[in-house]
């Protein structure tokens, strides 16, 4: 799955990235760690905190011109929470704009995350080459494909 | 490694321990003797168990006595569901109950709060008002059996309301209530919470708790401070009892502020701590924490009775250290914890499922979690003796080690002015972001090997094994609707009466007692939403903790 070498070369801008959490959920700590190494390799980073409606985080990402939405669940609320944010997307027309999530996520949820239209799911144990390696990938592609 | 069978084999067979400094990274020795020890004076240092300073545990006897409680977190779904699953526990041996709420009852909204309804019951049980009580401890001896409440921020201050006003309904008298409610509101401000608890009214509302039971529920524990939660952020094993120690430093002086003899609370008071993968660190950990605490509460506090001098504590293992690849692994990391917990001298243990990283426990992994326990208690022997690793040159070594490292953090948290400055200055936060990404980097630079995640890797599971829960399609739904209906049924002029009351109390000074006023309110059936709401507007904080809603006419200012 990696790495950003495969995608079309683009501009040199950094891929930016969106993290948050929707809803009550307050596991953050895995939010805070993708931050950080998204961030040391080299992209920018909006991290939006806890608590966050979908509304909110599809507004933010829009406004600030991401290329990637990045989603951490651990409440179990994922399915209902990527749907939401999936059709925000779709009613903003930017359904192109992908959507990776991660958190806990039993395997058996991973088919109907894809369904729903979420491109990546990372589930914890994911390593450093792995997690950056699908966002760069995602991101390029997304801003190739504009 | 090598794709080379006889290689890797070979490479196996050589292989030599890797990681020789403790997981808080103390250098250890390859081994220790009684040099090491040349200073130590049994009496002073340890004492024999059950003697100050109570080093070698708390009891004379340990688990001949009586053994550990064995308690398993609970909560999901709607009381109904949570009861269901408690009778489980209890059908198949657990001895003590935990029951833990959802996020919305953390946060201190109800189940129909616009931001909560998807998340209603998803992380522990749908609690908004005493009807949701009545579910929850159906056919639950609550006069027989002792309960613990994870409940840390204001929730606590709700949960109590609720749980009296529950008992009075039921002609229990609350002086018979055993059990504990958690109510450590300084920790919650780092468990994912945000700001919904601030440090002055959970600090308020933490000894109105520790002072309403002093007073009406002697058999209760006013306060479980939670060294787990602290731990579960990547803090190491003196981080964790420094900063533990640090809150409860911190309601203890805010308890005699309120003018409570230090003897009177301080025989409920108890800890929650993390029991993690290091087996040894472990063990010394907690017994370095039982001989600090006995000499902060003997030497800073005047505290003279046995009771208040001792540390008892219940061990959550660490669901931090699992992993969502080969879970079936976390089964044999919960059974080591455990038995750290066990030597360690707990007095309760919750075992984490080993689907911890995935999702709520199903019943089979609950199950295996309390079959864990019963073959700690009954199989292995480790009931035998109390303090079994008790004079051990390395266990006596790595305690002192721990002692000292703990009591340098400390002393750094009382010149900052005690932990509610460190907190308020971002200090706390600041050493907690740092603790996580030296953690991370750890595991990544393979300087900490994790089995399945950077070592012994293999493709992963196509499924859960055992199954996993799911909370089923429209549960919050449902859960809001149930909230809806009781708005629409109760005695809304008699909430409204209840709630003004409550207010009219929570403007009489910090130092009133708002406990009678809440318990007076879930009586008539008012929310947790709205009868923390009430408590936060009248003391200066917005109604609601999600800055959503407003408070309704009968209270606002």
């Amino acid at each position: 799955m990696s790495a950003a070498g495969t995608a079309p070369a683009t501009e040199d801008r950094a891929v930016r990235v969106l993290l948050s959490k929707v809803g009550l959920d307050g596991h953050d700590r895995g939010a805070k760690v993708v931050s950080a190494m998204l961030r040391d390799a080299g992209m920018e980073v909006i991290y939006l905190g806890i608590h966050k409606t979908a509304e909110a985080i599809v507004r933010a990402a829009l406004q600030e011109d991401v290329d990637v939405i990045g989603l951490s669940s651990l409440g179990g609320s994922h399915l209902a929470h990527g749907q939401q944010i999936i059709d925000l997307l779709r009613q903003s027309d930017c359904e192109h704009l992908p959507v990776v999530l991660g958190g806990t996520v039993p395997v058996e949820d991973i088919p109907r995350l894809e369904e729903i239209g979420i491109r990546a799911v990372l589930r914890p144990g994911s390593s450093r080459e792995e997690i950056v390696g699908i966002v760069e990938d995602l991101g390029r592609r997304a801003r190739a494909a504009i | 490694m090598t794709d080379d069978p006889t290689k890797a084999l070979e490479q196996a067979y050589r292989q030599g321990a890797t990681d020789n400094d403790s997981w808080s990274g103390i250098p250890c020795q390859g081994v220790y003797g009684p040099d090491d020890l040349s200073e130590l004076d049994y009496q002073e240092a340890l004492g024999d168990p059950g003697q100050f300073p109570y080093t070698r545990g708390i009891y004379p006897d340990m688990y001949r006595g009586r053994l550990w409680t064995k308690r398993e977190v609970c909560g999901f779904g709607s009381g109904r569901d949570t009861n269901e699953r408690m009778r489980f526990q209890i059908a198949n041996g657990v001895s003590g109950l935990s029951i833990i709420t959802d996020n919305n009852g953390s946060l201190g909204i109800d189940a129909d709060h616009p931001m909560g309804i998807t998340d209603a019951g998803t992380q522990g049980v749908s609690v908004s008002s005493l009807a949701d009580f009545e579910e929850l401890f159906a056919e639950v001896p609550i006069d027989r059996v002792s309960i613990a409440f994870d409940n840390s921020g204001l929730d606590a201050f709700s949960w109590m309301a609720l749980y009296v006003a529950y008992a009075e309904r039921h002609g229990i008298d609350p002086a018979k209530l055993r059990g504990t409610v958690q109510n450590d509101t300084l920790h919650f401000l780092y468990c994912g919470y945000g700001d919904s608890c601030p440090v002055d009214l959970g600090l308020k509302t933490s000894v109105d708790i520790i002072e309403y039971c002093t007073h009406h529920m002697p058999l209760w524990h006013t306060g479980n401070v939670n060294f787990y939660d602290l731990r579960e952020q990547g803090l190491d094993a003196p981080q964790e009892v420094a900063f533990g120690f640090g809150n409860a430093i911190e309601y203890t002086e805010k308890a005699l502020e309120r003018g409570l003899d230090i003897d009177a609370f301080s025989a409920r008071r108890s800890f929650y701590c993390s029991a993690h993968i290091d087996l040894f660190e472990e063990v010394a950990k907690i017994r370095a924490a039982r001989r600090m605490w006995a000499r902060i509460m003997r030497d800073d506090f005047g505290a003279k009775a046995e009771r208040s001098l001792q540390f008892r504590f219940g061990a959550h293992t660490a669901g931090v250290s699992l992993t969502a690849v080969q879970p079936l692994n976390n089964v044999v990391r919960v059974a080591y914890q455990a038995l750290a917990a066990v030597l360690a001298g707990a007095q309760s243990v919750h075992c984490c499922s080993y689907d911890e990283p995935i999702g709520l426990p199903t019943e089979t992994s609950q199950g295996l979690a309390i079959r864990t326990q019963q073959i700690l208690a009954h199989e292995t022997g480790v009931t035998r003796v109390s303090d079994p690793l008790g004079g051990s040159y390395y266990i006596e070594n790595l305690t002192n080690q721990i002692e000292a490292r703990a009591t340098a953090i400390l002393a750094t948290i009382k010149e900052q002015g005690g932990m509610g400055t460190a907190i308020r200055s971002g200090w706390v936060q600041r050493q907690i972001d740092e603790a996580l990404l030296l953690r991370e980097d750890e595991i990544e630079k393979g300087e900490k090997t994790i089995v399945g995640v950077n070592e012994y890797r293999q493709p992963p599971e196509t499924e859960t094994p055992g199954g996993f829960h799911a909370a089923p399609e429209g549960q919050g739904e449902r859960l809001a609707a149930t909230v809806r209906k009781l708005r629409a049924e109760r005695d809304n002029a008699a909430v409204a009466k209840a709630l003004r009351e409550l207010h009219a109390q929570a403007q009489l000074g910090e130092r009133h007692n708002l406990i009678p006023a809440m318990v007076a309110a879930a009586h008539a059936n008012a929310t947790i939403g709205e009868m923390l709401g009430t408590v936060r507007i009248a003391l200066g904080h917005d109604y609601d903790p999600m800055g959503v809603l407003q408070p309704p006419a009968e209270i606002a200012a």
